[in-house]
């Protein structure tokens, strides 16, 4: 009794971690549909081009899909509404990343980018993708944090984070899995949200944000690293003098 | 009637797919299980051995299809696979690479302890923790490689697994192999329901005329291979004295119930 209402409370719990997690990512076989369907994808293409003008609204929504040839009334498809737009952005510009990685090789000969490198030059990359639509990317960030939209949000987030560890080809799979994950996305989260107010010419202001970031983590995470290590080495230096005075451990 | 059908269709599946020789211990798992444990066939440790059982295990039922056989049945378009495919496959990898770590872990916990005690043991722990390292490497790459989640739960498998290696090598060698048989019995039902699924499904791709890929004949086949090394380490264990651990039917009880709450555990977090 005791054991069932304690599994109907982890299931809920379970679905939810499922929202964050990867699944198996097939080599041989086609990724499956994207949340979108053709005809909503042609509306919202159609729609991009208007949010500098309209912003992530309904309006750019109706002129996108007249664009697309549809009728005004087919942003019904959207029962999120302008949040579609968001997310649609969001999506594309993710994918668009792996087209991206070119930049990432380096001259033949010449020293090839470390993985922290190709990091930060892919999450300037995206950084970059937001340039068009910067000065409407408060309104966005409103849509994201509204309560029904934030798991899409967080989960989006995830996969931006989890895209870039991919492309800059780190391997990592025991708890640094995450850890890299968490601080890559709380790094990207506030450094997007610096470059809505960064007036400086080509966001200069905003580079040196995410340096300084970047920077800070590596100190931490350095730091972290070494106590582990010396944690580590203690602990075996000294279970071996133990068995070298003959202790049977 | 029953056995005769499913023997029939063993001898269907066996001409569709080169990699059905392995269906049987699916299609007689208890059987064949209990065999491992019944017979006490004393299988040397012996590089040679190692050989040989690679060899027969290696060797397919029947060559694949010849070029005109192929060449008139042209490769169908591939489907994405199925939500519930591409779950299985994903929690199927990431609990593979926790068993792999936690093995690892419990050869390296046990192998000091074990080998000042009884020295003559220690090329067979060197040998079980060689694969067990191999193995964990493959599920490595195959997680990063497919983009799987490791589980979450990766901290805690590695002192659990430490302490329980440890813990039984304390306790003497009877104890620390009844630890091994416990955790490779588990473990090999565990990869023998997994190839089963992994069968199933090429099965039913097979016969929507889908090609299955590469990457899952390879997993396949990688799989069956390392149940068969784990099954190695169980056959191993139980030579060496396993059943012999004082409270033997409480040790081996209690780690196979760790076992199974580990696997479920690590399948979903």
């Amino acid at each position: 009794m005791v054991a069932r209402t304690l599994l109907s409370r982890i299931r809920p719990l379970a679905a939810r971690a499922r929202l964050f997690s990867r699944t198996y990512h097939s080599y041989d076989h086609p990724p499956p549909p994207g949340p979108f369907s053709s005809t909503e994808s042609s509306i919202l293409s159609a729609s991009l081009p208007h949010i500098p003008s309209h912003g992530f609204t309904l309006t750019s929504l109706s002129l996108g899909a007249k664009d697309a040839g549809y009728i005004d009334a087919s942003t019904n498809l959207f029962p999120q509404g302008p949040f579609a737009l968001v997310r649609y952005h969001l999506m594309t510009q993710r994918l668009g990343l792996a087209e991206k990685t070119d930049s990432l090789e380096t001259a033949e000969g010449a020293k090839p980018m470390g993985t922290g490198a190709k990091v930060k030059k892919l999450t300037w990359e995206r950084l970059m993708g937001n340039k068009e639509v910067v000065h409407r990317w408060q309104e966005a960030l409103a849509l994201m944090a509204q309560p029904s939209n934030v798991p899409t949000s967080l989960k989006e987030l995830a996969a931006l984070s989890d895209e870039i560890w991919f492309l800059s080809g780190d391997t990592s799979v025991d708890t640094s899995w995450y850890t890299k994950r968490a601080s890559l996305s709380t790094i990207y989260a506030a450094t997007e949200l610096f470059m809505t107010t960064d007036k400086s010419p080509d966001y200069a202001d905003t580079r040196e944000f995410l340096d300084r970031r970047f920077r800070d983590v590596q100190i931490v995470g350095g730091a972290m690293g070494s106590v582990g290590q010396w944690v580590g080495f203690t602990a075996s230096a000294g279970l071996n003098v133990l068995r070298s005075k003959g202790v049977r451990i | 009637m029953a056995l005769c059908s499913s023997a029939r269709r063993s001898a269907i599946l066996a001409t569709h797919l080169p990699t059905y020789d392995f269906l049987l211990p699916c299609l007689l798992p208890r059987i064949t299980h209990q065999n491992r444990h019944l017979s006490r066939s004393r299988r040397l440790y012996s590089a040679e051995n190692d050989g040989a059982f690679a060899n027969t295990s290696a060797k397919p039922l029947r060559a694949p299809k010849s070029a005109p056989e192929a060449a008139s049945n042209p490769v169908p378009r591939n489907k994405p696979l199925t939500q519930a495919q591409r779950d299985f496959l994903a929690s199927a990898l990431r609990v593979n690479q926790a068993g792999e770590l936690a093995a690892c872990l419990i050869y390296a916990a046990q192998t000091p302890v074990v080998v000042v005690a009884h020295p003559h043991l220690r090329p067979l722990m060197k040998h079980m923790y060689d694969q067990e390292a191999g193995h964990f490497s493959t599920f490595n790459k195959l997680i990063a490689k497919h983009r799987v989640r490791p589980t979450a739960m990766y901290p805690v498998w590695k002192v659990a697994a430490s302490a329980l290696g440890w813990g039984t090598a304390i306790m003497g060698r009877e104890a620390a192999m009844a630890c091994t048989e416990a955790v490779e019995t588990e473990i090999g039902t565990h990869y023998n329901d997994q190839v089963r699924w992994l069968l199933d499904m090429a099965e039913q791709m097979e016969r929507s005329g889908e090609e299955l890929g590469d990457d899952l004949k390879e997993l396949i086949i990688t799989v069956r291979r390392i149940r068969d090394e784990e099954l190695e380490h169980l056959d191993h264990a139980v030579e060496n004295d396993a059943q012999k651990a004082v409270p033997h039917e409480l040790l081996t009880s209690f780690i196979r119930a760790g076992c199974r709450g580990a696997i479920w555990v690590s399948e979903r977090v």
